[in-house]
């Protein structure tokens, strides 16, 4: 029985620091820091307020550049490039749920879904259909013309995972996506990262709750703008990628089916 | 391409989305479209009537009379008064007349005493004079050459003439010029430029040396007239030259007069009136220019969060900035179209109310059009290019 193939990372951070202000004003927010986020994983990134965990968010999701160091998304160097190539590089690889879900609100979950891939050269009919089938993904097909305020809060949250899916990035980039949340509706969201585990694409979420944070498969954990800890969880971990090479792994979930 | 059609279909989706604002946004540019083209419309409308009959009759219409210094006889023009008004190169076409005084016109024999103390002027007329005036005969026929040389007595009547006499179209009817009779052979319309020949009898130059005149010293008919059409555009030089190639010195002065000189005056509109009234409207749409850059600054911060969302999803700062300045020329243009419609609404009320003609220049719709766009996108690039520098970090408060 041998281990999981090599493999490249997906996002990759590289020495990196963000400093804030100059001389003697000067905060490091996040300080030589190093991280590789590889295919499959669902990490979980955990720690008190200001310790750099919403600053690393920043750079993980290409928002933000770094003071020194390199970021990597697949084969770009994206803290080399301009502020329209990573805009382009952030669309095309990276899926953002946020903890106030931030859905347009004059559009109806449809519109919210399909704003992802405008812009992009392709048809009308084909976005709407790749949207539709991000909204059944999410089990929310059926409220497709409600608009944000006539939905609930969880239902809010499932049409923003709709919308960051839609694009099938490689990186599902979640910040504090049950924060907001009451914790049935919390449970749901974390069973929903549950079954979009699959090998093509990795799953980021920053959270200070550390039950949510252990539902994770490794946790990365912050304090003072460094990475205290990086651990995985073993059982859960091994068991997946075992029985993944094994080939009787749990049923895929649907979007890799669909894929 | 497809990118340029996300971009319209979110502009104008975003716009019917916030409804209120929108109408808000469209007002400026509408009012002031509409007040421009209200402005021009209407006193170029008051004097519609007026305009359109200087384009009817046309401009170049000049005419050449002689006038004598010492006042005695009627004053004559040179006998080849004719030709000689034909060496001026723009003269087009030219018919000479004489107008016969004291001769008692009657509709009829027994109406003779009722006529007698009414002067109607009697014109002794050649055969191009419709043709220059570019009047049209109502019935009948002019008078021709066949008139001239079997020294037929034949006449036409003006309109308003034929009127007051009771003329029927085709009816044979004599009437007595000094108690000769001429027979009626047709009757020449309105002639807007020279009205005084509504009420005129016509006769041939033959008629009127045998019936009427006393021929001068040379025993040839002098005309005391002449109507003249010059190339369009060259009436003041024509009206000049005129008087040179007919002028023999002596007692006789020759004048000229271009006869739609008062008509145009009268039909021109009334500048200042316009003027004032289309700065209002130009101030309308620049007040209205701010309040789009006003309405649209404020809407750029509540929609910070949908911006840096969007720019979250992969929008660039491009498109972003386009979105905006897009959805000012959507403004632009829907209020242009709207001021254009309610402008030419005003323009057709007033009209209506105020018995005018409807005159609009065709090239003023499309420009106010523009004029709004162009407002509105200049209104609309400094909201644009703030949306377009908003950080998407700042904007969504992580973590």
């Amino acid at each position: 029985m041998s281990g999981p193939p090599a493999l490249s990372p997906f996002l990759e951070l590289v020495g990196v620091s963000r400093v804030y202000g100059t001389g003697d004003t000067a905060v490091y927010a996040l300080r030589d820091v190093s991280l590789s986020i590889m295919p499959g994983d669902f990490v979980s990134i955990v720690g008190p307020s200001g310790s750099g965990k919403s600053t690393m968010l920043g750079l993980l999701g290409c928002l933000d550049l770094p003071s020194s160091g390199e970021i990597r998304v697949g084969d770009h160097v994206v803290s080399a490039l301009d502020d329209a190539e990573r805009t382009r590089v952030r669309g095309r690889s990276i899926g953002f749920v946020f903890q106030q879900f931030h859905l347009i609100p004059h559009l109806d979950a449809l519109g919210n879904v399909e704003t992802a891939l405008l812009y992009r050269g392709m048809r009308v009919a084909e976005r709407r259909e790749r949207s539709m089938v991000a909204l059944e993904q999410v089990g929310l097909a059926h409220r497709a013309d409600h608009r944000p305020v006539q939905l609930s809060g969880g239902e809010q949250q499932r049409v923003a995972f709709a919308r960051a899916l839609v694009t099938e990035p490689r990186i599902l980039l979640g910040d504090e996506p049950t924060g907001a949340l009451d914790s049935k509706n919390a449970a749901n969201v974390m069973e929903l990262l549950a079954e979009l585990r699959s090998p093509e694409r990795a799953i980021v979420i920053v959270t200070h709750d550390l039950g949510v944070a252990g539902a994770a498969a490794r946790t990365v954990s912050m304090r003072d703008g460094t990475i205290v800890s990086d651990v995985s969880n073993e059982v859960d971990q091994m068991s997946w990628n075992q029985r993944s090479v094994a080939g009787d792994r749990p049923d895929p979930p649907a979007s890799v089916a669909t894929a | 391409m497809s990118t340029a059609r996300d971009l319209v279909r979110v502009a104008i989706g975003g716009l019917f989305a916030r409804k209120v604002r929108t109408v808000l946004l469209l007002l400026g540019p509408m009012i002031g479209v509409a007040a421009i083209i209200a402005a021009v419309g209407l006193t170029d409308s008051a004097k519609g009537d007026l305009k359109r009959k200087v384009a009817e009759l046309g401009t170049n219409l000049v005419e050449v009379s002689a006038a004598s210094s010492f006042g005695a006889d009627t004053p004559t023009l040179p006998a080849d008064a004719v030709e000689r008004a034909f060496t001026v190169t723009t003269v087009e076409k030219v018919s000479a007349i004489f107008e016969l005084s004291n001769i008692v016109v009657t509709p009829y024999e027994e109406a003779a005493e009722q006529f007698e103390t009414v002067p109607i002027p009697v014109v002794a007329a050649d055969d191009q004079l419709p043709d220059v005036l570019e009047v049209p005969l109502v019935s009948g026929r002019w008078l021709n050459r066949f008139d001239a040389e079997n020294q037929t007595r034949a006449a036409v009547i003006g309109i308003g003439l034929a009127r007051e006499f009771g003329y029927l179209p085709g009816e044979l009817r004599l009437i007595e010029l000094d108690g000769t009779s001429y027979a009626v052979v047709g009757v020449l319309d309105a002639v807007e430029l020279s009205p005084n020949l509504d009420n005129a009898v016509f006769i041939s130059f033959r008629s009127a040396e045998d019936d009427f005149v006393e021929l001068g010293l040379n025993e040839v008919f002098e005309p005391g007239k002449l109507y003249a059409r010059s190339t369009e555009g060259r009436e003041q030089i024509t009206a000049d030259a005129l008087k040179v190639a007919i002028d023999l010195g002596g007692p006789t002065e020759v004048q000229t007069s271009i006869k739609s000189e008062a008509l145009e005056l009268a039909a021109e509109s009334d500048r200042q009136l316009q003027l004032i009234v289309v700065s209002m409207g130009l101030l309308a749409i620049v007040v209205g220019g701010l309040g789009i850059a006003n309405v649209m600054s404020i809407s750029v911060i509540q929609r910070s969060s949908e911006i840096g969302i969007r720019r979250a999803l992969g929008h660039t700062r491009g498109i972003i900035a386009t979105q905006f300045l897009l959805e000012a020329v959507v403004v632009g243009f829907l209020g242009g179209v709207l001021g254009v419609l309610l402008g030419v609404a005003s323009i057709a009320v007033g009209v209506a109310l105020a018995g005018w003609v409807f005159v609009l220049a065709s090239w003023l719709p499309p420009a106010g059009i523009v004029l709004a766009i162009v407002i509105s996108v200049l209104a609309g690039l400094y909201p644009a290019v703030r949306a377009a520098r908003l950080e998407p970090l700042e904007t969504l408060r992580l973590g």
